[in-house]
């Protein structure tokens, strides 16, 4: 990160330090303006944002894609189960005769939500603890590092499914799973900010900032967390697409999102024992799954190229 | 941040290696083969986990009483057309069908001490005794002097035996009912009518642990080892030498193999890795026709599937018509043909087509009728949520679900499926009266009687000790089975019997959903596998292939 344009200003005052050597352009260059640039041109990023895009739109308004309910069990018609392809039923029926189409459509949304939410509890408390922890280093960060390796020790899925059983009887639908990720999963966001926020405390910069007498909390929120922030982005950016995945694979178990919700893990769980007589119910969420999976890792694999260029 | 995004390809092949296990699963269950002599490889069996030790009294579902059929010769055993043959007793008479005087035919126990009318009283005043709390107590009901060790809970019991149990000599049993009861002998081969030894009892006169574990009994096959509920993933036999009856050629090692999901086990029969499975899961019928080829078995099977109703605790189904309109609901038909794949058929009576009683159309309201279904609910006010449990380890999820479906399209209600690991746990829940919602229920026949439909299921009786899960309680059913079991001939206790059934049909306690088929399936490695009306393998005629 020394190379870094020095975006924290070594006073208090706002002047801007001088633009990074390396850049020619007389405009002010950011870490952030520079990897917004470099993003514009890069294919993958595009072509991720556009998935994503689709996939937002499809979570918010999935009536916008298909005019089944698939929540309306009218919709299922028993007596057509597993029939394939036609004309009202793209993708065919399942087990039960609901459309897989519209469920695969409607599926996008815990899929979403259940990713975003994670990452957002997991980057907020992730982030807050690592950035005081960093910070203020001494009993603080000792304490709070050991607790973090505590819940690595722990196998993810099992405490996933340890979780997810015990708080079963609360009737939580999908933020069980939402809570079981985020508290296996906020260590990892500590680690990378705490990290980062060591590196930066002891810049010139920041240790002016002390000496002009700013406060503690001046000093993090003005100058260690905008410089430590980037890969924390970073790693929740490929992780929200791990959540994903994450998500699918404790409704498979049976654990996760609960019928009659709807999710892709499910999809595939119910469509698994018939897969040899009718694959197309299996097959259809399965690539939804990977795209949105693919999308996410894709998306925060062009991020991490932008905001740190010594690792391309 | 390289460390991270290794952290993340393990984590991303964990979650693969993990689906990969849960597709495979029991594969890895494999028990030890058996240590016998070279070629001697056991027959394994799929099996769920029994819900209780192996005591032949205490045995009240299918998976324990399969052991136990193996483990145990019943007094009487049932051929083809449903009629009774003697199996370890030489004779049984009765003139007034009221006093039934048994004769042995000399069997020896797995420890060779000869089986003595004496084990016989044992074993069935011990079952009957209150203070024992054997699951299957209630059978004894019709003894003479079952009240005496039935006083009441909290009462003190004040003897050991009923009056009605006497051993005349060592080989000769002499049983004295209250009242006439014509199927008293078909009665007889259920598992809780077995025998036991001297050694079962411990010195506080209870079945001890121990042999709970490891049975001794005087039938084709004795345990190998103790069976340790939980931990155990297999259940080890091998033939009891001195058998005097029927023994299979070419084999002598049985194992019942212990599976959490029908599905894997199916697997598992396709890969060769056990040889018989006698409850194929629906999802693999179609598969299985063609994968099995001859080796796959569809034939007539006496249960019956319900929807249960937990009217003993919960309020929400007190109202008959809310139950009716629930069970109009169901399109029957369809969850036979498509779920199913034809393997069930729809049921319209609370008897079996397979066993005399059974009237075509009997129960209206089985009849699909979602128009009708609709209208009666809104006006009874039913639930406006209904949920709907099941046990996750029998293959019932499909029908289960399709079920919640017609619910929720016909009823316009919300339905919640309540998946049960095992059996076990959703019988411990009703047991404990935990669960407020529906459940699937199932009955497999003990004895083929009509009479079997109603007493051990619906019987004011069988709340406390029986299979009522319901807890369904008429006085006017309970007179009218009462008096189909002292009628004179067969014939006419069968008219009662079908008036206790017009009963159940009017009150539906349960719903009947359909009849089962038994679907079974052998590996390329046995032959001759036939599954009885009890839905038990008669392993005397299995071969090796």
């Amino acid at each position: 990160m020394s190379n870094d344009p020095q975006a924290g200003p070594v006073q208090t005052v706002t002047a801007p330090s001088p633009p990074g050597k390396l850049k020619k352009e007389a405009k002010p260059a950011s870490l952030w303006g520079d990897a917004f640039y470099d993003l514009r041109r890069r294919p993958m990023f595009i072509l991720s944002v556009v998935l994503i895009a689709i996939l937002l739109v499809m979570s918010f308004w999935p009536s916008l894609f298909t005019s089944v309910n698939p929540f309306d069990a009218k919709t299922c018609e028993l007596a057509t189960a597993r029939q394939g392809p036609s004309a009202g039923h793209i993708f065919g029926r399942d087990s039960l005769g609901c459309d897989v189409y519209a469920r695969a459509i409607f599926g996008a949304r815990n899929s979403i939500v259940i990713g975003v939410s994670t990452t957002i509890i997991t980057a907020v408390v992730g982030g807050l603890l690592g950035l005081v922890a960093g910070a203020r280093g001494g009993a603080i960060d000792t304490i709070s590092s050991r607790i973090t390796e505590v819940f690595f020790a722990i196998p993810w899925i099992l405490g996933a499914l340890l979780i997810t059983a015990t708080f079963r009887s609360a009737n939580l639908g999908i933020w069980i799973v939402v809570i079981a990720l985020a508290v296996l999963a906020w260590p990892m966001t500590f680690r990378i900010m705490r990290a980062a926020v060591i590196t930066a405390r002891n810049q010139d910069f920041v240790v002016a900032a002390r000496a002009l007498g700013a406060s503690q909390s001046r000093v993090m929120f003005r100058h260690l967390l905008p410089n430590a922030i980037a890969p924390v982005i970073v790693v929740s950016t490929i992780n929200l697409g791990v959540f994903i995945s994450a998500e699918a694979a404790l409704s498979f178990l049976g654990v996760g999102v609960q019928s009659p919700d709807i999710s892709w893990g499910l999809m595939i769980a119910d469509a698994r024992n018939r897969f040899l007589e009718a694959p197309l119910p299996l097959v259809f969420p399965a690539v939804f799954l990977s795209i949105t999976v693919l999308a996410f890792i894709m998306l925060g694999d062009a991020v991490r190229d932008a905001l740190d260029p010594k690792l391309r | 941040m390289r460390v991270t995004k290794g952290a993340q390809i393990v984590a991303g092949t964990a979650l693969l290696a993990l689906a990969v296990a849960a597709c495979g699963g029991g594969g890895a269950t494999t028990g030890n083969p058996a240590s016998g002599g070279a070629g001697d490889t056991p027959v394994r069996m799929e099996l769920g986990e029994p819900q209780n030790l192996l005591v032949p009294s205490n045995t009240t579902e299918s998976e324990g009483a399969e052991v136990l059929a193996a483990v145990f010769e019943p007094l009487v055993n049932y051929d083809e057309n449903k009629q009774v043959v003697l199996a370890a007793a030489e004779s049984i008479e009765s003139t007034d069908n009221k006093v039934y005087t048994i004769k042995l035919k000399p069997y020896t126990w797995q420890d060779g001490t000869p089986v003595e009318a004496q084990n016989y009283v044992d074993a069935w005043n011990y079952a009957a005794n209150q203070d024992n709390a054997q699951g299957a107590g209630y059978f004894f009901g019709r003894v003479e002097g079952y009240a005496d060790l039935n006083p009441g809970e909290g009462k003190q019991v004040t003897t050991k035996e009923m009056k009605g149990l006497k051993a005349v000599d060592n080989s000769t049993l002499q049983v004295t009912l209250t009242a006439p009861f014509s199927q008293f002998k078909t009665m007889l081969g259920y598992t809780a009518f077995y025998p036991l030894p001297k050694s079962a009892f411990g010195a506080d006169g209870k079945v001890t642990q121990e042999y709970g574990e490891k049975p001794i009994g005087q039938g084709l096959f004795k345990l190998d080892k103790p069976y340790k509920k939980g931990t155990d993933q297999a259940i080890d036999l091998s033939v009891y030498d001195k058998f005097p009856a029927k023994k299979p050629t070419g084999w002598t090692k049985l194992q019942f193999k212990l599976y959490n999901s029908s599905e894997t086990a199916y697997n598992d029969l396709q890969a060769d890795n056990v040889d018989i499975h006698d409850s194929l899961p629906a999802s693999a019928i179609s598969s299985a026709k063609t994968a099995l080829g001859d080796r796959y078995q569809d034939q007539p099977d006496a249960g019956v599937g319900y929807i249960g109703f937990p009217l003993k605790y919960s309020d929400e189904y007190k109202d008959v018509k809310v139950r009716e309109a629930i069970s109009m609901a169901i399109d029957r038909k369809t969850i036979a043909e498509t779920v199913f794949t034809g393997t069930r058929s729809p049921a319209d009576d609370f008897i079996n087509p397979a066993i005399d009683g059974y009237r075509q159309g009997a129960c209206q309201a089985c009849q699909y009728n979602p128009t009708k279904a609709k209208e009666q609910y809104a006006a009874a006010k039913g639930p406006a949520k209904l949920e709907l449990g099941y046990n996750a380890d029998g293959g019932h999820k499909e029908w289960i679900e399709a079920a919640a479906n017609n619910l929720r399209a016909n009823l316009g209600v919300e339905v919640t499926v309540k998946p049960f690991e095992k059996f076990a746990n959703i019988l411990d829940d009703l047991d404990a009266k935990k669960y407020k919602g529906m459940f699937r229920m199932g009955w497999a026949i003990d004895y083929p009687s009509a009479e079997n439909y109603l007493t051990p299921i619906f019987s004011t009786g069988a709340i406390k000790t029986g299979s009522n899960y319901a807890g369904y309680s008429n006085k006017e059913f309970d007179d009218t089975v009462a008096k189909g079991d002292q009628a004179a001939t067969p014939e006419e206790g069968l008219k009662f019997y079908q008036q206790a059934d017009d009963i159940l049909i009017k009150d539906l306690p349960y719903i009947p959903v359909y009849f089962y088929r038994n679907n079974s399936g052998y590996s390329t490695k046995v032959k001759n596998v036939k599954i009885n009306l009890l839905n038990q393998v008669e392993w005397a005629d299995v071969e090796k292939a």
